[in-house]
């Protein structure tokens, strides 16, 4: 338990200095092009951006897919088994998540507080109701993201360069025909009945109220599947 | 039982059988000479033995326990590799202090005395140091980890003769101090000649000898003179290579020696562990 504990404190402990710096020029960027816009305006009425979160994405989904490499070759050479090193990455993509969603819920919030024009990423969806609400799908959310791009980048190891190429050719054959499948052979009725399944787990309800449960059930079954994935390939993982 | 156990060890590449069917054991507290010609498949058993890879069939055991996903082997054993498997980004020190949580036998004030004796830098990050400094910090850190087997592959690449004079050195001190298995794959074979208690012959993924040095030095011995008389002397004898220079012939044999005929033109050597080890995987077997 020791040494799962230090290989999780090394996972959590490099990765978290990034955040603050991620942070600090996500708003630095975010205050320069406001003052440039605003002098060049002549006013500062108006001014502001959105759904700052999707920055907050972009960051996770980087953390997520070079979650796998160097850590993974630090950790094997200090012994460490690979359910150890799952282990440890998960434990620190919960860590990561789970600060940033908490820096994103409050500064969703406060910058809504002062500025109504502004909407975060959740409140645009579900509004500003439940801050705790709010928290835990952003927290769901970016771990969802984490594991399914580690569990790629497992599957881009495993299976090689060439074979990767093709299976990204095959996935974007089968969204072409599921698209497809969608337009020329489900009838309208299953379509629609598919379409109220997935609204319903994003937590729009038919009688038009909102289910905040289901959205947060939904990204943690995802995140259970694609972290399943991810263990089941590492299991056999080898050092290249 | 307190070794490594090598146990019918196969591992294909493709088309390619990297080690095929090893049995051996390295038994504990010796100074083990790992030898193999490149490709010959020390770095995969090696990686085998450090959980990295795995075998396609046989196992390994340490000290009884199974070497594949344990953590139970987790203070029993370390590989300094050839390849930089550390997180290139952190300074040396800070690689220290975090090994230092990773093992309950790491040293750290051991750790910075070495990296002292070496002069490694240790505020500079792992990317901005020389292979040969990288070099030593791996095995900086083998050395400062009190484990009971330590593999160094390929150890002193990119030392200059003063560092590798220091490493072996610190090493031998070391095992004065704290005797233990230290196994040593190198190419070197001539600097690890003096301080190996015993050799593993690997070639083709097969183990072609393991033998005690001093054993392997009695066993070989090179017979030079005239074409026709080195012949006749080892027509019965087990020959692992010729060297010939116009009608004069060098034959290296392995086996009890012989006298020479009397009145011959024939003599007789020693042969050093490093002419045994290229005859042998010249010949390709015994």
């Amino acid at each position: 338990m020791k040494k799962l504990k230090a290989a999780v404190q090394y996972e959590c402990m490099t990765s978290f200095k990034f955040i603050w710096i991620f942070y600090a020029i996500q708003y630095a960027v975010v205050l320069l092009i406001t003052l440039i816009v605003g002098i060049s305006m002549g006013t500062f009425e108006n001014l502001g951006t959105d759904v700052l979160e999707m920055n907050t994405l972009i960051y996770i989904g980087i953390l997520g897919a070079l979650g796998f490499k160097e850590d993974f070759k630090m950790l094997i050479q200090n012994g460490f088994t690979r359910r150890q090193i799952f282990t440890a990455t998960l434990s620190m993509f919960c860590f990561i998540s789970g600060i940033m969603a908490f820096v994103d819920t409050v500064v969703g919030n406060v910058i809504h507080h002062f500025n109504s024009g502004y909407s975060s990423l959740y409140s645009g969806i579900y509004g500003y109701d439940n801050i705790f609400m709010n928290w835990l799908w952003l927290f769901l959310l970016y771990v969802t993201l984490c594991n399914l791009l580690y569990l790629l980048m497992l599957i881009i190891n495993k299976v090689g360069k060439t074979a990767s190429i093709y299976l990204g050719v095959a996935a974007g054959g089968m969204v072409l025909l599921i698209i497809a499948v969608f337009k020329y052979v489900l009838s309208a009725e299953a379509v629609a009945s598919m379409i109220s399944f997935f609204m319903k787990s994003m937590g729009f309800m038919p009688d038009g109220t909102i289910n905040c449960m289901f959205p947060v059930l939904t990204l943690a079954a995802l995140a259970a599947i694609f972290g399943t994935g991810s263990y089941a390939i590492i299991r056999h993982t080898e050092l290249k | 039982m307190n070794a490594i156990q090598i146990k019918n060890v196969t591992k294909r590449y493709k088309n390619v059988a990297a080690l095929h069917d090893v049995s051996f054991s390295f038994e504990s507290g010796k100074i083990y000479g790992f030898l193999g010609r490149n490709g010959a498949g020390k770095s995969t058993l090696i990686n085998i033995i450090a959980n990295r890879i795995f075998a396609d069939s046989g196992e390994i055991l340490i000290d009884d326990l199974p070497a594949k996903e344990n953590i139970k082997v987790h203070e029993k054993i370390f590989c300094m590799s050839e390849a930089d498997l550390y997180d290139a980004g952190l300074k040396v020190k800070d690689l220290f202090k975090w090994i230092n949580r990773f093992y309950d036998s790491f040293d750290l004030d051991k750790a910075f005395e070495i990296a002292g004796k070496f002069n490694l830098d240790t505020n500079k990050k792992f990317k901005a140091l020389s292979k040969g400094y990288q070099s030593i910090f791996k095995l900086t850190v083998a050395l400062s980890l009190m484990v009971p087997y330590v593999i160094f592959d390929e150890p002193v690449l990119g030392l200059d003769a003063n560092h590798r004079e220091l490493f072996y050195d610190l090493l031998l001190k070391d095992f004065q101090h704290n005797e233990r298995t230290i196994i040593i794959a190198t190419h070197l074979i001539e600097e690890v000649a003096n301080i190996i208690e015993e050799v593993v012959l690997i070639d083709q993924g097969k183990v072609l000898l393991q033998d005690h040095v001093s054993t392997l030095m009695e066993m070989g011995y090179s017979i030079y003179g005239p074409a026709k008389e080195v012949d006749a002397y080892c027509a019965d004898k087990n020959i692992i290579g010729y060297d010939e220079l116009g009608n004069l012939k060098i034959a290296y044999v392995l086996g009890e020696k012989t006298p020479l005929p009397k009145n011959s033109n024939l003599s007789a050597s020693a042969m050093n562990l490093q002419k045994l080890f290229v005859k042998l995987t010249e010949k390709g077997g015994i």
